[in-house]
């Protein structure tokens, strides 16, 4: 039998509700595993190990009493530091929430738990989610599971870290420009942005809104099939949250995709990736057609100007979402202030990043007097442009196909002192966010250094359970171990890397 | 664009930033690099905005419970009462 910490959330739960494992004894394993990789990873800036063994004693009672505590019952899921436990700090990554204690519970947090899964921790990002790497993290970065040189990828690359490394078979994340997927395809595991709208936002620390989204990180597509059914769904406490139905994602995930048209994008230049990459991209195309898949063409003539599109709006959004972080009701007070004015302007040059602020002076340019429409108005205008674009485009295909990333993990230190650069590492999951359209990242292989791609799968709205269905199709075919090479390797911790 | 100093401070008040020399001597040629590649967007075309669809949930108006006040107050930096505290509003010098 395989150690409990390599099984998936779905092995887990059933076996925890069927009686053959008890919860204690699955949440032992994950903290135990925890225990061996977090030095080597970082992935936590948080961990309730406690909590999670009374947590999981709690649920082995009520198994014992006959109760069924839920399609996730026992199952360890780490979430990311932007959501909000009642009674655990959130810290975001950044300086600026010093010593904020969440008063109340995330929607999709509430709903892991009521589906029985058991929090062990809270995981590392990007400072307020920006960034591209995990290194913009105010507390220590995190490394990639697969050659600790490398990052993570970001923001939620301490999820994809804790997942990729064995800690735990489940985590949240949030994707605002590709934070889930690009972490997920740099550390070899899965990442899915659902459709904005699907998930509720409610007690996620808001970065950029209309284009925020919560969603899993896992192993495998049955896990993230699994949980989607789980988080998602309408909740008063977020109006932009849709009443669409919610599927039953797993129930069609093995269906097959014979005959599915999928679009691959002229203006996606894949002549220009590394020869690893675009060896991988076109083996991923043959697999997908040996499926059944009919492969076309399809045009998306603004794509090109999505980063710039991107940057604009996310980083508007960003400077207005941020300003309620000034020092008066939680978190970091400079204490250097003499009056209100200064108040704010010590306590947010104290408590923000670099990035962070580069981002708030961005956005705040972008929707300045006299740049508005040159830059904010443009930017939005040219969104709808896109978003009519890949919603014509989804009436000729089920599915469009592109590479998640560029490359593979790129090294630490690597990019971080050129933001363009970083940013542009976002290129081919950015535009998902500004149509607004439901994404999977999926394992395609690895390249010639031993690092993770990744196949990124984007469908209609509110069709998850297309891409899951294909995203699967892939995973059945491409079925050798993503399991990183820790363990084998020696050398400093992330902690010390910091 | 060229961007200068001065209006990377502008920009900084009105983000109520305050910069240090060291990051204003890093954020300006960046910021100037980013914005320059933003420009690009002047080569589109511009069109309607679509309507945001559906995506709007009405809350019903009705009276609910709201945050629990001592816990709220837990959180501030500082606080008296029922208030939280900050420091003087107006002091000489400030805009």
């Amino acid at each position: 039998m395989s150690e409990l910490w390599s099984w998936s959330a779905e092995e887990l739960a059933n076996a925890v509700r069927g009686r053959e494992l008890s919860a204690a004894e699955v949440v032992g394993a994950a903290i135990e595993r925890t225990q061996q990789v977090e030095p080597l990873l970082g992935a936590y800036l948080d961990r309730f190990e406690d909590e999670a063994l009374e947590r999981a004693a709690d649920i082995d009672r009520r198994c014992a009493a006959g109760e069924d505590p839920g399609v996730l019952a026992g199952v360890p899921v780490a979430l990311k530091d932007n959501l909000n436990l009642e009674g655990k700090p959130t810290t975001c990554g950044s300086k600026i929430l010093e010593g904020y204690v969440s008063l109340y519970t995330a929607t999709a947090v509430e709903r892991l738990l009521d589906a029985g899964a058991v929090i062990l921790g809270k995981t590392n990002l990007d400072e307020f989610a920006m960034g591209s790497s995990c290194e913009n993290s105010a507390f220590h970065p995190t490394l990639n599971p697969w050659n600790r040189e490398t990052v993570p990828g970001g923001s939620s690359g301490g999820s994809a870290a804790a997942v990729a490394g064995g800690s735990v078979p489940l985590a949240l994340g949030s994707d605002t420009g590709g934070s889930i997927r690009q972490p997920a395809a740099f550390c070899g595991v899965v990442g899915l942005k659902p459709t904005y709208g699907r998930v509720s936002r409610y007690g996620l620390v808001a970065f950029a809104s209309s284009l925020d989204q919560i969603g899993p990180v896992s192993r495998s597509t049955r896990d993230a099939a699994l949980s989607l059914s789980v988080i998602a769904g309408a909740d008063p406490r977020d109006a932009t949250s849709s009443a669409e139905p919610v599927g039953d994602y797993l129930a069609t995930l093995e269906n097959g995709v014979e005959g599915l048209r999928a679009g691959i994008v002229e203006e996606v230049d894949t002549s220009s990736l590394e020869p690893g990459v675009k060896e991988n991209w076109e083996q991923s195309l043959r697999t997908l057609q040996a499926c059944g898949v009919e492969i076309e063409r399809i045009s998306l003539p603004h794509l090109p100007a999505t980063i710039a599109v991107y940057y604009v709006i996310a980083n508007s959004e960003a400077s207005a979402n941020l300003a309620r972080f000034d020092g008066v009701r939680y978190g970091h007070r400079s204490e250097q202030a003499g009056g209100l004015m200064d108040l704010y302007l010590e306590s947010r040059e104290e408590g923000f990043g670099a990035e962070v602020k580069r981002r708030i002076l961005l956005g705040t340019f972008a929707l300045s007097s006299g740049y508005y429409d040159a830059y904010y108005g443009r930017a939005r205008s040219v969104r709808t442009a896109l978003r009519r674009q890949f919603q014509q485009a989804l009436t000729e295909v089920d599915v469009i196909l592109t590479p998640t990333c560029p490359s593979g993990a790129f090294g630490i230190g690597e990019k971080i002192d050129d933001p363009l650069s970083m940013y542009l590492s976002d290129i081919y999951t950015a535009p998902i966010n500004l149509a607004g359209l439901p994404a999977v990242a999926v394992p395609s292989g690895l390249d010639s250094k031993g690092m993770p791609l990744s196949l990124q799968i984007v469908g209609r709205p509110f069709e998850e359970a297309t891409v899951l269905r294909v995203a699967r199709a892939f995973e059945r075919e491409n079925a050798t171990s993503f399991c990183p090479p820790l363990g084998t390797v020696e050398g400093r911790g992330a902690a010390e890397a910091g | 664009m060229a961007l200068s100093v001065d209006e990377v401070r502008r920009i900084a008040h009105l983000a109520r930033l305050r910069l240090s020399a060291e990051e204003e001597e890093v954020f300006v040629p960046q910021l100037a690099q980013i914005i320059d590649y933003f420009d690009q967007l002047k080569e589109y075309g511009s069109e309607a905005e679509i309507p945001e669809e559906a995506l709007c949930l009405e809350a019903e108006d009705s009276p609910g419970e709201s945050m629990d006040r001592g816990a709220f107050l837990s959180n501030a930096p500082d606080a008296m009462d029922t208030f939280v505290l900050v420091p003087q509003v107006k002091v000489t010098g400030d805009e």
